[in-house]
């Protein structure tokens, strides 16, 4: 039975899989050097970061960097938590929202029918075409005109809103089987358990992958141009800051960019572990 | 089904006191898209429109805020007939798009089956895949950008490489030996500029192997057992179970990647925008270029749309 278990599965060769290894070896070690460079940036003295020609491996590590960051934190005019606090906070309520009000929007769209739904998906796709410099401006004005400026509504709102999770979503929820919709329809689910219970656990995976986009758009979000107040600003805000006062603060920056990358990255590697495999079709007998 | 629409004659009609049953999916329907439709009208919808009264007019700004004067057509008279810049960048930006868009596709979705398989240390590989995303988002783009001594380092190496010139060289080669073996022309440039932008390309499909990736997790392992019960190869599964399920998503994918390349701040079209709206700051005209730009995009999508449709109709079922 050991000898059974350990067999290979049948038709795959030993040369396709090296050749998929190796393919893949490359391309890995072609996207993660500009990691493993940010890494070494933020454990590098002074003197190292301002090395020319840079180096790309960190010779004597050392923990400046992070104290002077700290160091700097405590400095700052408000408190360095609160621009962490904004981020986290911004982040949090326009993922959630955003996954909900998009998914819902590509539930009816992709399982329903109701006059203007095809006229309203173009609209959705033009709009993503659009360039965003053309519309900064009467985005600004309407903003203003709504008295949204300088709050957090500026920021969180339009990520809500934002067609690209209705786009994405919609072509997954055409896949769910309408059968299984109806059968939970028929045992006398209303149409918001048929939509919590039964759509959006098949459709896990891409929401987890709505939730990984929506997560990294927000986090690096810079509200730069609808947040003055300092206790407003999110953390890249600061970040700039940090960086726009030049030399001296190239370890803190180095640092801090390191910690802006790790953040997205654990979340990633959080929600693909909750992806299993689904049973959209499973149940289904025709 | 006959008997329902039998239901529908006179007598009964005048009886109904609450909505017909399309009425009622049609309430419930507007009900759930009401919170996106709410924000997007209001936040997407509205600018959008906005825009394109101003590309009909001539704006000037005043003390008080600004002002606008009706023209007619004649910025995108200005852009299309006069401006000598105008078509040439647009042309390019739609060539090199349309050089670009395959490629990814094929790129993501060959990375997206590879580390959708099982294997040790899949989690990380997965990262590694999803680093370009985090990469090439804003600030951390913006910051190795700003950093002098990378930059200064990078100008450096561009020079070593125009001395040796042997990048030059081995592309030259390159294209002689397929001009060798009778390829057409077209075929060669287009094999030449592909892998001349491989990183671009790396660097641009890191979404599209996620939405590829999250399509392969949605298909059922039971098929995949069922068929290699029934004897079917890896080959034959690829063909007959993998491709025609996440087939839908390269119609995703491909409308993204257009999207995503055309409205890439990088290229050409989105810089010239940029400049004349905000360096020059003639908004009518520059809001003229965008939708002129936006029809070259509608036109292009609707195209290709059409095309993998058709293509992808043909594998299912």
């Amino acid at each position: 039975m050991v000898s059974i278990s350990k067999r290979r599965t049948p038709n795959r060769s030993r040369f396709g899989d090296l050749t998929n290894i190796l393919v893949l070896i490359g391309f890995a070690a072609f996207m993660a050097l500009p990691l493993v460079f940010a890494v070494n940036n933020a454990f590098k003295p002074l003197e190292e970061l301002f090395q020319f020609p840079p180096r790309f491996l960190v010779r004597n590590p050392t923990l400046d960097n992070v104290r002077d960051l700290f160091a700097l934190m405590n400095a700052s005019w408000v408190p360095f938590t609160r621009y962490m606090f904004n981020t986290v906070f911004i982040t949090l309520i326009g993922t959630v929202f955003h996954i909900i009000v998009a998914s819902m929007a590509a539930y009816v769209l992709a399982k329903h029918q109701f006059p203007g739904k095809n006229l309203f998906f173009n609209i959705v796709i033009m709009a993503l075409m659009f360039s965003p410099h053309v519309t900064a401006i009467p985005n600004y004005l309407i903003m203003s005109r709504l008295g949204w400026v300088d709050t957090y509504n500026a920021l969180v709102v339009p990520a809500i809103a934002a067609p690209l999770g209705v786009f994405l979503m919609k072509q997954f929820m055409e896949q769910i089987p309408v059968s299984l919709l109806e059968s939970a329809r028929i045992d006398g689910a209303n149409e918001f358990i048929v939509f919590f219970r039964v759509a959006m656990p098949l459709v896990k995976p891409a929401w987890l992958t709505l939730l990984i986009f929506s997560f990294q758009g927000l986090w690096n979000l810079d509200g730069g141009t609808f947040v003055y107040s300092e206790e407003l600003k999110t953390l890249p805000t600061a970040l700039q800051q940090i960086v726009a006062t030049g030399f001296s603060r190239a370890g803190a920056a180095s640092a801090i960019a390191l910690f802006m990358m790790i953040v997205p990255l654990v979340v990633f590697i959080i929600s693909q572990n909750n992806v299993i495999e689904t049973m959209s079709t499973s149940g289904i007998k025709e | 089904m006959q008997q329902l629409t039998k239901q529908k004659g006179q007598p009964f009609r005048k009886r109904r006191k609450g909505l017909t049953l399309r009425q009622q999916k049609a309430r419930l329907g507007y009900f759930f898209i009401s919170p996106f439709l709410l924000g997007f009208l209001l936040l997407f919808l509205t600018p959008i429109i906005q825009s394109f009264i101003y590309s009909l007019s001539d704006l000037t700004v005043t003390s008080s805020g600004y002002e606008l004067n009706y023209v007619g057509f004649s910025n995108f008279n200005r852009v299309i007939r006069v401006d000598p810049n105008f078509t040439p960048a647009l042309l390019q930006t739609v060539i090199q798009l349309i050089s670009m868009v395959p490629v990814i596709l094929i790129f993501s979705f060959f990375a997206a089956t590879l580390i959708n398989a099982k294997f040790k240390g899949r989690g990380f590989a997965r990262s590694i895949f999803f680093l370009p995303v985090i990469l090439t988002s804003g600030i951390i783009l913006a910051m190795e950008n700003s950093d002098l001594i990378l930059s200064s380092a990078q100008v450096m190496a561009e020079e070593d490489m125009q001395n040796t010139s042997m990048q030059m060289m081995q592309f030259l080669q390159f294209r002689r030996l397929l001009f060798a073996i009778n390829l057409p022309p077209f075929i060669v440039n287009f094999l030449v500029a592909a892998v001349d932008q491989i990183y671009d390309v790396v660097i641009a499909s890191g979404v599209q192997i996620l939405i590829f990736l999250a399509g392969l997790q949605s298909i059922p392992v039971t098929l995949y057992e069922a068929s290699t019960i029934d004897g079917a190869t890896a080959w034959e599964n690829f063909w007959k179970i993998t491709f025609p399920m996440t087939s839908p998503l390269i119609i995703v994918n491909a409308v993204y990647s257009v999207i995503n390349t055309f409205t890439n701040p990088d290229n050409e079209m989105m810089s010239s925008i940029h400049y004349t709206i905000f360096s020059q700051s003639n908004f009518g005209v520059g809001s003229a270029m965008a939708w002129v730009y936006l029809a070259a995009v509608a036109i292009i999508l609707a195209i290709m749309s059409v095309v993998l449709i058709k293509l992808v109709s043909r594998y299912q079922h």
